[in-house]
């Protein structure tokens, strides 16, 4: 018996490997800043750092900024191969466990709360253009993390705000 | 010494002895192969059909709130114009933007009054539709103009009735009125294969609704979907989000992996099932031929060169078998339609499904064998030649 148990179970154990081993996400891990990411990441915490709420109400278009948040509004807040997120306001949380939310940082419990209490962030270059690589791999950043970024307010013509960012401190 | 094999005729003649047993063996061996072919194919042609769906220069733009189902997407109608006017990297040529505006419902079809009416997926679209949709074709008939639709060739298994109730000229019926077919269009395998398009403003006035439920952009050489994406996501207060199409079909093949794997698991099943089939016919043959096995060691064959002979005549039935198999997996059951919730896919038996039905049938064959040969080895000479 056996003999024939031993193929069997081998065939189904890599059935059932190679079957599982595929990954959908396109986007990096992130951990550690790579050498064009680490200019923007900044040592100390920059000072006057204002909630996404009150910065959506107040920032002026080209003013310095200053924002903290969590990256998240979505279950991908990130722009597939550029260097650009969303913000949401600290006074959103983040679904609590005990919901069972597989991505909390997309805040699925507040979901009309998100379009006042987000921003976007984009960081750009000399001549003010999106980095292109992957915010996770330029910075080292993830989702769910709290950040203070630094750059400079940027409004469209119906009032959207979006942040060109110069630097980022990582809480 | 080298081992001196029976020679190769001595174990075709042996299943051509027994033919009803080699019969019943073949034909249940055949059955096993055939079902791995049948699951094989279903697995294999869902892939397939979501594969060839998704084209990489086109994005798909649709409401945030509709998560990853367009089908609940409710976007305002001038999402089309506005993006047409204010992204760079949308594909235009002969001043046409490549833009489609659509309508995507589900929907209770009727197509002949004395049956109930199916679930059927409906789309309203523009001239612009045909150039994104590139896997499309039209094979009869003409676009449709006032109360007219054009259906997907794979329509008549979504809907389960048969192809001729889908001819030019016959009326469907769905959301309160009745619809005149135009023509008929394959796309290749894809999704669209089993949907039925027509006007997007007709549609829209049927069902009195102004919006949209996506927009496919068509993107120009050199622009990427992450520029879609960024301005998705900047301008928070259009609610809008945009995934590459092939990414969205690839999401859908993920939301279909549980119906993968449990077909994989069938196909599991039923080999071990035919294993054991086997295992109990070549035990049987092994039992009744105790004398036959023992005269050839008698005059000199080697224990293991009848294990072989014994092996071979399995590999033999099973590859018989699997051949056939195929062939009856490529007559009947390859092309045919199969319903599922997003439409209907063609079951398709190619080389992956060949590969893998015929190599069951191998391994059916081989461990099939293999007890029973070693069983042949332990009988004792004297006591086979005294055998009955």
């Amino acid at each position: 018996m056996l003999h024939i148990l031993r193929p069997a179970s081998f065939l189904f154990l890599a059935l059932i490997t190679f079957s599982g081993c595929g990954n959908n996400s396109n986007a990096p891990s992130g951990q550690t800043p790579s050498a064009t990411g680490a200019a923007y990441v900044l040592k100390s915490e920059p000072s006057g750092a204002q909630g996404i709420k009150a910065a959506l109400e107040a920032a002026k278009e080209n003013n310095e900024i200053v924002v903290v948040g969590r990256i998240g509004g979505a279950v991908n807040p990130w722009v597939d191969g550029q260097a650009a997120f969303t913000l949401v306001d600290l006074e959103l949380k983040p679904c609590p466990d005990s919901e069972g939310c597989p991505s909390p940082w997309d805040y699925c419990c507040d979901v009309d709360l998100l379009p006042k209490a987000m921003v976007m962030v984009k960081f750009v270059d000399a001549q003010g253009k999106t980095i292109p690589q992957h915010a996770k791999s330029l910075l080292g950043v993830k989702e769910s993390q709290m950040l203070v970024v630094h750059g400079r307010a940027k409004r469209d013509e119906t009032g959207n705000l979006s942040i060109l960012a110069d630097g980022v401190f990582v809480k | 010494m080298p081992l001196r094999l029976l020679p190769w005729e001595y174990g075709i003649r042996n299943v051509f002895r027994r033919p009803t047993r080699s019969a019943l063996t073949l034909l249940g061996l055949t059955t096993v192969v055939l079902l791995v072919f049948v699951v094989v194919a279903f697995i294999r042609g869902l892939e397939a059909s979501l594969a060839v769906s998704g084209d990489p220069n086109v994005v798909l733009v649709y409401s945030v709130g509709a998560a990853a189902d367009i089908e609940n997407s409710a976007i305002p109608a001038r999402s089309a114009s506005l993006l047409a006017a204010s992204l760079q990297g949308v594909d235009r040529r002969f001043a046409l933007s490549y833009v489609s505006p659509e309508l995507y419902i589900g929907t209770r079809v009727t197509v002949d009054q004395d049956r109930p009416a199916s679930l059927g997926i409906v789309r309203g679209v523009t001239t612009a539709a045909p150039l994104l949709r590139r896997q499309v074709q039209m094979i009869e008939g003409k676009w449709p103009t006032s109360g007219e639709v054009l259906v997907g060739r794979l329509l008549a298994a979504k809907l389960g009735c048969v192809p001729q109730d889908l001819a030019i000229g016959n009326t469907l019926h769905f959301d309160g009125r009745d619809w005149r077919i135009s023509g008929q269009f394959t796309a290749g395998g894809a999704a669209f294969e089993s949907e039925i398009w027509c006007g997007l403003e007709e549609l829209q006035q049927t069902l009195k609704r102004q919006d949209l439920s996506l927009v496919a952009l068509g993107l120009a050489e050199g622009a990427a979907a992450s520029d879609v994406e960024l301005f998705c996501k900047e301008r928070v207060d259009l609610e809008l989000q945009a995934v590459g199409e092939t990414n969205y079909y690839a999401a859908l093949q993920t939301h279909y992996q549980p119906v993968r794997m449990l077909g994989w698991l069938v196909v599991l099943l039923v080999a071990v099932a035919g294993i054991f089939a086997g295992l109990n016919t070549m035990y049987g043959a092994v039992v009744s031929r105790v004398r036959e096995l023992s005269t050839l060691q008698a005059i000199g064959f080697r224990r293991r060169a009848v294990a072989a002979s014994l092996i071979q005549e399995a590999l033999l039935l099973a590859m018989a078998a699997s051949l056939l198999a195929a062939v009856i997996a490529l007559g009947l059951v390859n092309g045919t339609a199969v319903r599922f919730t997003m439409g209907a896919f063609a079951l398709r038996v190619d080389s992956v499904g060949i590969l893998i039905g015929c190599g069951t049938g191998f391994l059916l064959g081989l461990l099939g064998a293999i007890p029973p040969a070693i069983k042949s080895l332990r009988f004792s000479i004297v006591e086979g030649l005294k055998a009955a």
